[in-house]
């Protein structure tokens, strides 16, 4: 609180009222986020905690849970399914982060020109973000179909004669989910970029063209320093994001074929929902909120370093 | 402070309004042992399935003095909507238990009521009751009992000449006569392929698990499955049937495959009777003749009992059951798994559990159900077992076996080299660590 006063409490009249005044402000302003706290402490917050206490147990959904400490985490260090899941969550991540930022850079520098029809162009780009995730699968297994898919018709016209089998195919199903995620997510973050790209001075460019850069010292120069706050943002996100996958991965190839797509957040679902295994399965979560806590505080000490 | 009176009487409200809400969500109908009974019972999609209303309607019927309200959940995640209401302690009086895989679970759980005098009282007409016993005890009775038959179309086989199948097909008659619809179907000029097997583990594993002898899914041993899978393979590599990628990738609906005629043969399970009959009243499927026979056999060797597989469809009593409501909740068990229910759910194409005289002629009196030979022999005379032996393990070995499945359908991974890996994780996974 900027207001605290420095010097211990006024005794006069007048202070108190002011003091009681001020409680009054403050507990107005808890009340306003009052219902919001309410709400994430009870389906947020509660259940987090509640998952670290179950991860140390063998708790099945009924009866009571029994504590059997580390148990869960060396049995995780042995199984097979979750190294697996692991990798993939890895896999998948090291791929769509860095295409996601790239292409919604892309897609953000393209569209914040004056061009004809640019609200359309922003609007189509954005459209796949808020399209039901079953309806983009279906759709996008049909155009990785592998013999009548247009995906690869396409290839077939490019002289490639043995192409990929997409979601069919144990080696081509991670990189067919990795393009459907990129596609799926650059509207949002181009929108972002968007915003970042509102910020930069134009004095700034107008300057650098004045001292004959060209564009892509502009770009290098002037534009990525200027969007660092919102890249930093748009990062973090695309992180937690990359590693929570779970609709897209369930519902366009369930992790299959084999396991070649299976991912922690369903691995966590099959342990939890399909066996009943809840102990284990909130381990698996702790295992993955450790990761993205890692990944995210790494990202900030980084970040930090690169404004000092 | 003018706002005082009027905040402090907006939240006495709003806390009295939880208050009384959180106590009717809580109230529940005190049992009168003398006087009505009303009993909760589970259900889902209730719309379009029918067998509910069904149930109670002929339930109530005969004892008016009980009566039978739904709780109605949803029909992809019922049983995870179930456990959650069944460890909040709001699961209604009377649960179905949709699949033998989580009927453990409940079980184990202490969930579920012991209701071994209601099962010592059904006679032995009941198919499916043995699964629903642990150590001695039985803690549910199946209503329906769902059995995989062969599905074919007698005017694609008349197009391409091929007999038709007979009660003792076995797997290589079944090869052959794939392979003749689909030489025979294209000399014809149709479209149509000999079959389609769906994308789900049953239409391989369900067969294997159930005519192989010895094989034993809590074995950890695979070895069974692979002249299954041989087999489903050299079948979509001969063009017979569409391949697993194409059936996954398009999303393919068995209904739509062999309702559409676009395949001759389908191995599916015996509620596709009614939904097959209702597609073609409704014009969603097209008109055409259609029968099944029993699902082809390993051997040659003519057996009085087609074997195939199936799980039953059970009901059982929620633990946590008011006392008073215990005895009614047993007459509607008695009644659910007997004659009289079997008879109604048969008028309306359901496969119950009990199959006697009348209930067999109720369901061929049902309009559309082929009523030939064949189809009345696969429905009264089969052996159906288990595709979930019930047993602890059995969801997480189900888990590795699914991603098996689409291993091998995919031709991802040699059917040997896969099903050594199922056994190794299954051994390490599930068996070992137990």
């Amino acid at each position: 609180m900027s207001t605290t006063t420095v010097g211990g409490p006024p005794r006069t009249g007048a202070g108190r009222a002011k003091r009681g005044h001020r409680a009054l402000r403050s507990l107005q302003g808890v009340s306003f986020v009052l219902p919001n706290f309410l709400g994430f402490g009870l389906l947020t917050l509660g259940p987090v905690v509640a998952l670290f206490y179950i991860s140390f147990t063998n708790w099945n959904v009924f009866g009571t849970a029994k504590w059997i400490g580390l148990d869960n985490f060396t049995r995780l260090l042995k199984d097979a399914s979750f190294h697996t899941a692991l990798l993939n969550t890895l896999y998948y991540s090291a791929f769509h982060i860095p295409l996601t930022l790239a292409v919604s850079l892309a897609l953000a520098l393209l569209l914040n020109r004056k061009l004809r029809g640019v609200a359309f162009f922003r609007t189509a780009a954005f459209f796949p973000y808020i399209t039901s995730i079953v309806a983009i699968a279906i759709a996008w297994n049909l155009l990785f179909s592998r013999d009548a898919g247009p995906v690869n018709q396409i290839l077939g016209l490019f002289g490639v004669d043995d192409p990929p089998g997409w979601t069919a195919s144990s080696d081509w199903a991670m990189p067919a989910v990795i393009i459907v995620g990129v596609w799926r997510e650059m509207g949002y973050y181009m929108l972002l970029f968007l915003a970042g790209l509102q910020t930069v001075p134009p004095e700034l460019h107008e300057a650098a063209r004045i001292d004959g850069a060209n564009a892509w010292q502009r770009f290098r120069n002037v534009t990525l320093p200027c969007l660092r706050p919102t890249t930093f943002f748009v990062t973090v996100m695309l992180t937690i994001g990359s590693f929570k996958v779970f609709d897209l991965i369930l519902v366009m190839t369930n992790g299959g074929p084999g396991q070649s797509t299976l991912v922690l957040s369903q691995y966590i679902y099959q342990k939890g929902l399909v066996e009943n295994r809840f102990g284990y399965a909130s381990a698996i979560s702790v295992v993955l909120f450790a990761l993205c806590m890692l990944v995210t505080v790494v990202q900030f000490a980084v970040n930090r370093r690169r404004n000092a | 402070m003018r706002h005082r009176h009027p905040r402090w009487t907006a939240i006495a409200a709003a806390v009295t309004a939880l208050t009384l809400t959180a106590t009717a969500c809580g109230a529940d109908e005190p049992a009168d042992s003398g006087g009505p009974v009303t009993l909760t019972m589970s259900a889902w999609s209730l719309k379009t399935t029918p067998e509910f209303q069904k149930l109670a309607e002929a339930f109530q019927a005969q004892n008016p003095e009980v009566k039978v309200e739904f709780k109605e959940y949803d029909a992809a995640n019922y049983d995870t909507q179930l456990t959650a209401d069944l460890a909040a302690g709001s699961a209604p009086d009377l649960y179905v238990l949709k699949n033998l895989k989580n009927f453990i679970t409940y079980q184990s759980g202490e969930q579920l009521l012991d209701v071994s005098d209601v099962a010592g009282g059904l006679g032995n007409d009941v198919n499916g009751l043995g699964n629903y016993k642990v150590d001695g005890m039985t803690y549910a009775v199946p209503y329906r009992q769902d059995s995989w038959y062969l599905y074919y179309n007698k005017d694609l086989f008349t197009a391409a000449g091929v007999t038709p199948p007979s009660e003792t097909w076995t797997w290589a008659e079944y090869e052959k006569a794939s392979a003749d619809l689909a030489a025979g179907l294209k000399a014809a000029g149709s479209p149509a392929k000999a079959a389609y097997q769906h994308t789900w583990q049953s239409t391989v594993q369900g067969l294997a698990l159930a005519q192989t002898s010895g094989a034993d899914l809590g074995s950890g041993d695979y070895g069974y499955l692979a002249p299954y899978y041989k087999r489903a393979l050299e079948q979509q590599k001969a063009g017979a049937q569409v391949d697993y990628g194409t059936a996954t990738t398009n999303t393919l609906q068995y209904q739509a495959q062999f309702g559409t005629q676009q395949a001759a043969m389908m191995l599916m399970g015996s509620w596709y009777v009614a939904t097959l009959i209702a597609q073609q009243k409704k014009g969603d499927a097209q008109a055409f003749q259609w029968g099944f026979a029993p699902a082809p056999q390993a051997d040659a060797g003519a057996k009085a009992k087609p074997v195939t597989f199936g799980d039953p469809t059970g009901i059982g009593i929620n633990a946590a059951i008011d006392e008073g409501k215990v005895a009614a909740a047993k007459k509607f068990l008695t009644f659910a798994a007997g004659e009289g229910a079997a008879s109604a759910l048969a008028s309306i194409g359901i496969t119950p559990a009990t199959l006697t005289e009348p209930v067999v002629k109720a369901y061929f009196g049902v309009e559309g159900v082929p009523g030939d030979e064949l189809s009345k022999f696969a429905f009264t005379t089969h052996d159906t077992r288990a595709e979930n032996p019930v047993s602890p393990q059995t969801a997480a070995l189900q888990n590795i076996l699914l991603e098996t499945h689409s291993a091998i359908m995919s031709e991802s991974t040699p059917v040997d080299d896969a099903l050594r890996q199922a056994g190794e994780r299954a051994r390490s996974e599930v068996l070992e660590s137990k």
